[in-house]
């Protein structure tokens, strides 16, 4: 074996091969219609373009595709590559949705760590006022790349737990379309590798709103990055398609709707957004793009050609906001709602006790997703839109509330009167529902308009947000990665370094987000290089330096967890077939889960959280067996 | 033999009539509202007879 | 259970569905997709009604009718033909389903060289401001569209031609015949919002 025949470095190749391609093609057709032959634009927009296919072609992930269009059949293959060690198929096109699952969290783990060393580098500089060591051009730069870097990590991080969990939890064999599934994962890498190499080419200093008109005018690094969302954007769409067809027609015998785990309900409902609005922000981004390239002038009111005269307004960047944040409200609803579905998932599990309203929480995330799509223009109370409609979206806005007030009386119904174990995983949970507190209990201050106007733009909305993202994806998810690692794996993680990973991160988050909050309160504003040392009676620099110094210790933590299960998985005690008595379909296999997860088909005999009721919720095998 | 192909014919028919209805109402008396109906009809005839969107939800038709 | 009949039990368990659950796993697949491309169509359709205006008013450059009306018609024509041929195929009458597939593909050919060469060349630019903007964002993503519907039913016919697809199991037929249709689907909105609805302005 070669270090050729490893599908990742093929990929990676045919991207640099396809890159360089598409500018030559650039340069001919230039050529060719009489036009200075380089233009270094069009040609890296093309190159970008090719070189996803290239990644996609030269990794493997259309070939059965090539072969159905000559009308070869292509059996799925099963187990490992033949020939290859087995560790092998985690970096090659695999079919399998658990193999798939660990390449998007582990993808997804790596790009939030580099996202969060854009953090770290730039919170170093806003440590003092004035310019240290990041240009002006460097630090909006990496505002953005922080942003869009970390919304591809938690995009991955969702993927990863529905393509792994959403079979095994509904007793299917695998996705319904696997392949498409392959595609899905692959399609993130060459994305996200254009949107890191945005930085040779200029960097873009707009934030990860990308709003034009400076979009529409900055250096070539724009380009890259709405290329690489586009890639992202459309693995979110394959990916939901797969869940929602997998959700409604692969569900073993007995498993209705209302008896799946309520984790595979958060992943139906986000599936539903994924689907239909990322479409919206993949549109907004293609029309900067063709505005930059060929000068259609969507969002430019002084676009006006020869003998053209200039319409009332002509176009209207306002559109785009529109439009963008049609996707990127939704969108957070994306993140948030697998990460709720995992505390409801583990609460019962570790208070041995049925989940509070099994129902209304199932509803509520629907309802979340529904009224998720009419409240995008709250975050436009400023922008100089129609004043009318601010009221509204703040009432949609607030609505919002509702369906998550029902998620926290379900936990806290839940935990009521629990018998209560502390494990890693649990500890996660009790701290996102914390974490999610704090976000949430901000929300409706920046939801109302009249206390939102003097807060927009200010560091206290980057507060509220870092608290829900955190409370709704970071925490849960490093739940789930602690508690499924067993089942991953078939070994224990280190109990104690998990232990001391949550006590360092969860005081550590709640001094940055209150930080945070306060800077925004001294009136810090938000995706600025430098500020004015006097704000906040000439202690914000205190505050930015806690901040700063909690940002790292999150980091800490974070590392702690990745060595862990670097070592674990080598050392680590035997997990045996389920070490946290769960009830739930994946814990009754064998840990790690084997190549065909279910030796026979999975039964539903019971409710999902009867914890302390005797009987079961699932069994395997005919009925007569038990 | 040939009955199989009637369905499509009358579709085909009341789709081109549509589209004449559109354009006559666009030059003679022009309304948005009455556009968008005349193309909701057609966008049902075509999901209906031509896309079998009933195929979704009915148990028959795995071909 | 004795081991043998275990074994059997898993491997029957494992294998892949039948034809008939696959065909409706694709089929709501394929919905799916064009539920998602509907929202992508109308964030197109909401961009032309927020910038076609004039002092709150729906305005529209002025187009060549006969051509809109034309391009119109042969995309109609070609969603029956296309139709044609998926019935064809059901009645296993190859002939005709080769003959229809075809047939779809030139007008399909058609309407784009309508759209690309005559549309496009006409006096708006994609550069004239947002009348040319609009314009070519929707023509443009439609012949898209449009173009890989006619490589598909190429390759559908390509494939007919060797003998694939039958009566019973034709789901490439009937994705192809759909895609087809979801492309025409389109364009019946899209031809009134460019070409009929709001005040014509010289463009």
């Amino acid at each position: 074996m070669t270090l050729f025949s490893l599908g990742l470095v093929r990929g990676i190749i045919g991207q640099v091969i396809a890159f360089l391609a598409g500018m030559a093609l650039v340069v001919v057709i230039r050529a060719l219609m009489g036009l200075p032959a380089w233009a270094a634009e069009p040609a890296w927009v093309v190159g970008g373009l090719v070189s996803i296919v290239g990644f996609l072609v030269g990794v493997g992930a259309l070939s059965d595709w090539l072969k159905w269009i000559r009308g070869e059949e292509t059996p799925l293959r099963h187990g490992p590559p033949e020939g290859k060690p087995a560790w092998v198929r985690y970096f090659e096109v695999d079919y399998n949705h658990k193999v798939i699952g660990v390449q998007y969290t582990v993808w997804g783990l790596f790009l939030l760590m580099t996202g969060g060393f854009f953090a770290l580098a730039f919170r170093t500089e806003l440590v003092q006022a004035g310019i240290q060591f990041l240009g002006y051009d460097l630090f909006n730069s990496f505002i953005g790349l922080h942003g869009i870097v970390m919304i591809a990590a938690i995009l991955l991080g969702v993927g990863g737990m529905a393509n792994y969990l959403v079979p095994l939890m509904i007793g299917a064999e695998d996705m319904a379309f696997p392949r498409l599934n392959a595609l899905g994962f692959w399609i993130n890498v060459p994305g996200t590798l254009l949107i890191l190499l945005s930085l040779v080419v200029g960097g873009w200093d707009a934030g990860w709103t990308g709003y034009p008109p400076l979009s529409a005018r900055g250096p070539i690094g724009y380009q890259l990055f709405f290329l690489g969302v586009y890639a992202v954007g459309l693995s979110s769409i394959v990916g939901s398609i797969n869940l929602i067809v997998t959700t409604l027609r692969m569900r073993s015998k007995g498993m209705s709707l209302f008896r799946m785990p309520i984790f595979v309900w958060a992943v139906f409902a986000t599936s539903l957004i994924q689907l239909t609005a990322t479409q919206l922000i993949g549109l907004s981004f293609l029309m900067v793009l063709v505005e930059r390239v060929l000068g259609m002038g969507f969002f430019d009111p002084g676009v006006a050609g020869p003998g053209q005269q200039l319409m009332e307004g002509g176009g209207d960047p306002l559109l785009f906001q529109h439009l963008f944040w049609f996707y990127s409200h939704p969108a957070v609803y994306i993140f948030i709602l697998p990460g709720l579905g995992i505390i409801s998932e583990l609460l019962p599990v570790f208070a041995r006790k049925p989940l509070f309203g099994y129902k209304w929480i199932a509803m509520s995330s629907l309802a979340i997703a529904l009224v998720g799509f009419l409240v995008w223009a709250h975050h436009m109370f400023v922008s100089g839109m129609n004043p009318d409609l601010r009221i509204p979206f703040m009432f949609s806005t607030l609505l919002v509330a509702v369906p998550t007030g029902v998620k926290f009386f379900s936990w806290v119904g839940t935990l009521w009167g629990g018998k209560l174990h502390f494990p890693t995983p649990m500890l996660f949970v009790l701290g996102a529902i914390s974490v999610f507190l704090i976000g949430g209990l901000t929300g409706p201050m920046l939801a109302t308009v009249t206390t939102d106007i003097p807060l927009h733009d200010t560091y206290f909305v980057v507060g509220h947000f870092h608290a829900t993202m955190f409370g709704g994806f970071v925490f849960p998810f490093f739940a789930a990665l602690y508690y499924w690692y067993p089942k991953v794996t078939g070994r224990m993680y280190n109990e104690t370094l998990g232990k001391i990973h949550f006590w360092i991160m969860t005081p550590a988050f709640w001094v940055q987000t209150l930080g945070q909050m306060t800077t925004g309160m001294m009136g810090m504003r938000r995706r600025i290089a430098d500020y004015d040392p006097t704000l906040g009676a000439g202690n914000i620099e205190a505050v930015h330096l806690v901040i700063t110094l909690a940002g790292f210790a999150i980091a800490l933590g974070v590392v702690l967890m990745v060595y862990n299960f670097i070592q674990s998985a080598e050392v680590g005690a035997r997990a045996g077939v389920n070490p946290w008595r769960s009830r739930s379909p994946e814990w009754q296999i064998p840990s790690p889960v084997p190549e065909h997860s279910f030796p026979s088909p999975l039964r539903v005999v019971g409710e999902p959280y009867d914890y302390g009721r005797p009987g079961a919720y699932v069994a395997l095998g005919a009925a007569g067996d038990d | 033999m040939r009955g199989h192909y009637r369905t499509g014919i009358l579709v085909l028919i009341a789709l081109a009539v549509l589209t004449g209805i559109e354009y006559v109402i666009a030059v003679s008396f022009p309304s948005t509202a009455l556009l968008f109906l005349v193309a909701i009809m057609k966008a049902a005839l075509v999901l209906y007879y031509f896309m079998h969107v009933t195929s979704l939800w009915s148990e028959e038709g795995g071909h | 259970m004795s081991a043998v009949a275990a074994h059997a039990d898993v491997e029957a368990h494992v294998a892949e569905a039948d034809y008939q659950e696959r065909t409706r796993r694709n089929r709501l697949g394929l919905w799916l997709f064009f539920v998602s491309e509907l929202f992508m169509f109308g964030g197109l359709l909401v961009a032309r009604f927020y910038l076609w205006r004039e002092n709150g008013e729906i305005v529209r450059p002025e187009l060549d009718q006969n051509l809109g009306l034309i391009i119109t018609s042969i995309l109609l024509l070609s969603s029956y033909f296309m139709n044609r041929a998926e019935v064809a195929i059901a009645h296993n009458d190859r002939t005709n389903f080769l003959v229809s597939l075809l047939i779809t593909a030139a007008l399909g050919t058609v309407f784009l060289v309508g759209v690309v060469v005559f549309e496009w060349g006409a006096h708006l630019r994609p550069w004239d401001g947002v009348f040319g903007a609009v314009l070519f964002g929707m023509t443009g993503m439609h012949a898209l569209h449009v173009l890989s519907g006619i490589i598909l039913i190429l390759n559908v016919w390509w494939l007919g031609t060797k003998g694939h697809f039958s009566a019973e199991e034709h789901w490439g037929v009937e994705a192809c015949a759909i895609y087809w249709h979801y492309v025409d689907l389109i364009w019946i909105f899209f031809y009134p919002a460019l070409y009929l609805i709001g005040r014509a302005v010289p463009a």
